[in-house]
């Protein structure tokens, strides 16, 4: 019944909305479409025949839309500003109320989908190691050690896994992040971070509050006391309350910190962006050893659009088509 | 399918950590927030314990506010439309705009709780002063005459007579101002604030190809809820603070 | 901000502000027009017949549905039903939420309008002939157009500063700068947003009043000046008769 409801009601407004959503000014931001530089000379290259969704800072980010023309001569026919990899991009893909989206690499959509990941061969988007980001302050021998022992167990496998069980089959993070913890020896009560208070905080993304409990759980066994803000949103947020004390621990991604604290950062190799890091990263903040874990943005597709245009790589779109 | 660049694990794959678990309720419609509500009791509580508070304390802060304000709207007539204009002016800035901006406002920690307080209590200002200053004026002339008649000075016809014959209207007022920030402190919720909003970004970001309910059907319940129990406090409040009402209504 | 404001540009460009004002405008206008159609009928006839005015309570206990949750909980539930190119998946959860939003003040504030007209009014219209259709036309609804205005004039300032969150749902409108802003660290265009969104409730507020001066008798407003400035229509829908002294 409830089926039928939500039909008619669809039919009923839609049509009524009609009028209201034809205005092409809605979240689109058509993109014009003479800067397309196709890679073979004139006509029109498959990226203008498509949909672009993603975050709203992707639209002017060095890596995003800017980065995609700059280094592959892509230019979508418009941009849809969803969110970041969240449930807006994902759901508009699998719709078709967009043709690619900026998506997450351990994302569980993407295989649960068949979505297509595009190869980037001129490594537009940079390695993004997992890490933590923390205030010098906390930065204890003992909380450094902790967290070490954690990113030496992590990879991207790891990662996926855990985000299969919180996002596809909704387990609790904290649970799933205890299990591993468990799973890894990595619980044994200790008393390397004893008296440390820790407030640790995540971003608006399921997997980086798991992340975010995985450190806390560890630190925790350790002997830390532990306070948690999940949820604050995005770097934008969370990075000014790190550096006023709100928080003082965020798990974060290599790559995507250092374009955040220098703009202009080339780096692409894991060993490289994680120097550059280091060096990028403004007192009174500090970034631990990186994990090999790895969640990179990706242009993703349908199998369908990758079928129908012959796509394998992101210079593909580049071409007639 | 996976290619070099997508390290994500593909479908054969033997996983190579499996943890154990706690199966959650798997129910995903939306009645299965009861379940949801029951493996996540603490936390789920926590925030609606925050959700109360931060609902509760900026209307009462803003009454203490606008009552004065309202009074000086109406013993001095030229006041009332400028500081009923500004009133109406503040209620305009969408919340979330106002929540992000607050730290600057104030300079504040970025994820200090006061933030949303302070912005909410500006919201409860702008909805009570014309609320307040309208009751004040709504007290009856012969009413006002006859305390004066009665001797009753200024300032004691202000607290004796009409405030207490204001308070039906600015206790309607109130109302709308708690139930209005209930669901104001969920906005909230969805830029990191620990309250009920942080259940439909949760939920949100877990309905991907499908629709997850539990969360989100859990804290719009609870919302509604606390909406509902703030209300009947208010109800109850202003039923003890006009006994002449009862005395006329009740006969 | 000012700066921001003053750059050409950043008004005419394709998703630039002139483009996300007439979004955010349709938004609104859009959930106003609807919901003034649906609750201003209802409102004369729960008014006129005395009955039904459970309906007013139901409309006012919607307030209490938190926005951001009706908000993502319509979105989740149509967008698996919703395929193709086009905005209908987000533009439909906004204006739902949205109309909901504007029903109630404007329906409360209706029901008031026609309670308070004055039953020698009533009786003397009756006397004149009218039938019921007749009274609520002619009499009833002309009476009450100064409630039935400060009802619509408050749900237009709700409407347009909650259709900020159709951006939350990547639609446009000029919550689009206000996230934008917030997502890509500029602040000027951030706070940009938010006051074009304030102008533009007031600008709507200021055309409202303008048309109320226009339509509503000069003989009702005269004789009901005290009546409106007891201006929030749910303070006085709310309100108990025995502070109604028009």
């Amino acid at each position: 019944m409830k089926k039928a409801l939500t039909s008619a009601l669809v039919a009923v407004c839609a049509t009524a909305l009609a009028a209201c959503g034809s205005s092409g000014s809605s979240g689109s931001n058509g993109l014009s479409a003479s800067g397309g530089s196709s890679a073979s000379g004139g006509g029109t290259t498959i990226a203008s025949k498509l949909v672009l969704g993603g975050s709203p800072e992707f639209k002017t980010r060095t890596d995003g839309i800017p980065g995609l023309e700059r280094v592959y001569g892509v230019t979508f026919g418009s941009y849809k500003t969803l969110d970041a990899g969240g449930p807006l991009t994902i759901n508009a893909l699998k719709n078709g109320q967009i043709d690619a989206g900026d998506i997450f690499t351990t994302d569980p959509s993407i295989p649960a989908n068949g979505f297509v990941v595009l190869q980037d061969p001129k490594n537009l988007y940079a390695a993004q190691n997992v890490l933590p980001l923390i205030n010098k302050a906390k930065a204890s021998p003992g909380v450094t050690s902790t967290l070490k022992a954690v990113s030496d167990k992590l990879d991207t496998n790891t990662l996926a896994q855990l985000d299969v069980h919180v996002i596809t089959d909704k387990q609790d993070p904290a649970a799933v992040a205890e299990g591993w913890l468990a799973a890894e020896g990595l619980n044994k009560t200790g008393t390397a971070a004893q008296g440390v208070s820790v407030k640790i905080g995540s971003a608006n993304f399921q997997e980086s509050v798991l992340l975010a409990e995985i450190y806390a759980k560890a630190l925790q066994a350790q002997g830390a006391s532990v306070t948690t803000r999940l949820n604050i949103g995005s770097r934008e947020t969370y990075v000014p309350g790190l550096k006023d004390g709100s928080i003082d621990l965020i798990p974060e991604y290599s790559g995507a910190l250092l374009v955040y604290f220098d703009p202009k950062a080339t780096a692409v190799s894991s060993a490289d962006v994680y120097a550059a890091l280091q060096k990028a990263v403004p007192a009174p903040l500090t970034v631990l050893g990186q994990s090999s874990a790895q969640d990179k943005d990706a242009i993703v597709v349908t199998k369908a659009t990758a079928d129908k245009y012959h796509l394998v790589t992101i210079a593909d779109l580049a071409n007639n088509g | 399918m996976p290619s070099p660049v997508s390290p994500h694990v593909s479908p054969g794959v033997a996983p190579r950590v499996l943890p154990p678990v706690a199966p959650l309720a798997q129910d995903s419609s939306p009645l299965g927030m009861f379940g949801y509500f029951n493996d996540h009791r603490d936390e789920v509580l926590n925030w609606l314990w925050y959700h109360t508070w931060l609902s509760a304390v900026p209307v009462v802060a803003g009454l203490l506010i606008a009552l004065p304000l309202g009074w000086v709207a109406r013993r001095y007539r030229w006041t009332y439309p400028p500081l009923v204009t500004a009133a109406g002016l503040l209620y305009t800035i969408p919340s979330i705009a106002l929540f992000v901006a607050m730290p600057d406002i104030l300079g504040t920690q970025i994820l200090d709780p006061i933030n949303v307080a302070v912005a909410l209590t500006v919201y409860s200002v702008a909805l009570l002063v014309r609320v307040v200053a309208d009751g004040l004026g709504a007290v009856p002339d012969d009413v006002a005459q006859a305390a004066t008649a009665m001797g009753l000075t200024r300032r004691q016809r202000l607290l004796k007579v009409e405030l207490p014959l204001a308070v039906p209207v600015i206790a309607a007022g109130v109302r709308v101002a708690v139930v209005a920030n209930v669901s104001l402190v969920a906005v909230a919720g969805t830029i990191g604030v620990p309250n009920l909003g942080q259940l439909f970004t949760t939920g949100f970001q877990l309905s991907v190809g499908s629709p997850y309910y539990p969360p989100i059907t859990l804290g719009i319940v609870l919302c509604v809820l606390l909406a509902l129990a703030l209300d009947l406090l208010v109800v109850g409040g202003t039923w003890l603070a006009t006994p002449w009402r009862r005395a006329v209504s009740g006969s | 901000m000012i700066q921001w404001l003053n750059d050409p540009g950043n008004w005419t460009a394709s998703g630039g502000i002139l483009d996300q004002l007439w979004s955010h405008l349709q938004y609104a206008l859009f959930a106003l027009v609807v919901a003034t159609a649906l609750a201003l009928p209802v409102g004369l006839l729960i008014g006129h017949a005395g009955r039904g005015r459970w309906l007013v309570t139901v409309a006012n206990a919607v307030r209490a549905l938190p926005v951001v949750g009706l908000l993502i909980l319509l979105y989740v539930m149509l967008a698996p039903h919703i395929h193709g190119r086009g905005d209908t998946v987000y533009l439909l959860p906004t204006e739902i939420v949205l109309i909901l939003l504007a029903i109630p003040p404007i329906l409360a504030s209706t029901v008031a309008g026609v309670e308070n007209v004055d039953p020698a009014v009533r009786d003397a219209a009756a006397g004149m002939g009218m039938r019921g259709g007749q009274v609520v036309r002619r009499v009833e609804l002309p009476n009450a157009l100064p409630l039935v205005f400060s009802g619509v004039r408050s749900a237009t300032l709700q409407v347009i500063a909650t259709a900020t969150v159709a951006a939350y749902l990547g639609l446009g409108g000029l919550g689009r700068f206000v996230y934008d802003g917030q997502a890509s660290q500029n602040f000027a265009e951030r706070d940009a947003g938010a006051l074009l969104v304030a102008m533009l409730a007031v600008a709507a507020d200021l055309v409202l009043a303008l048309a109320q001066r226009y339509t509503v008798s000069r003989g009702v407003s005269g004789r009901f000046s005290r009546r409106t400035l007891v201006g929030d229509p749910v303070a006085t829908a709310d309100a108990p008769p025995s502070t109604h002294t028009a």
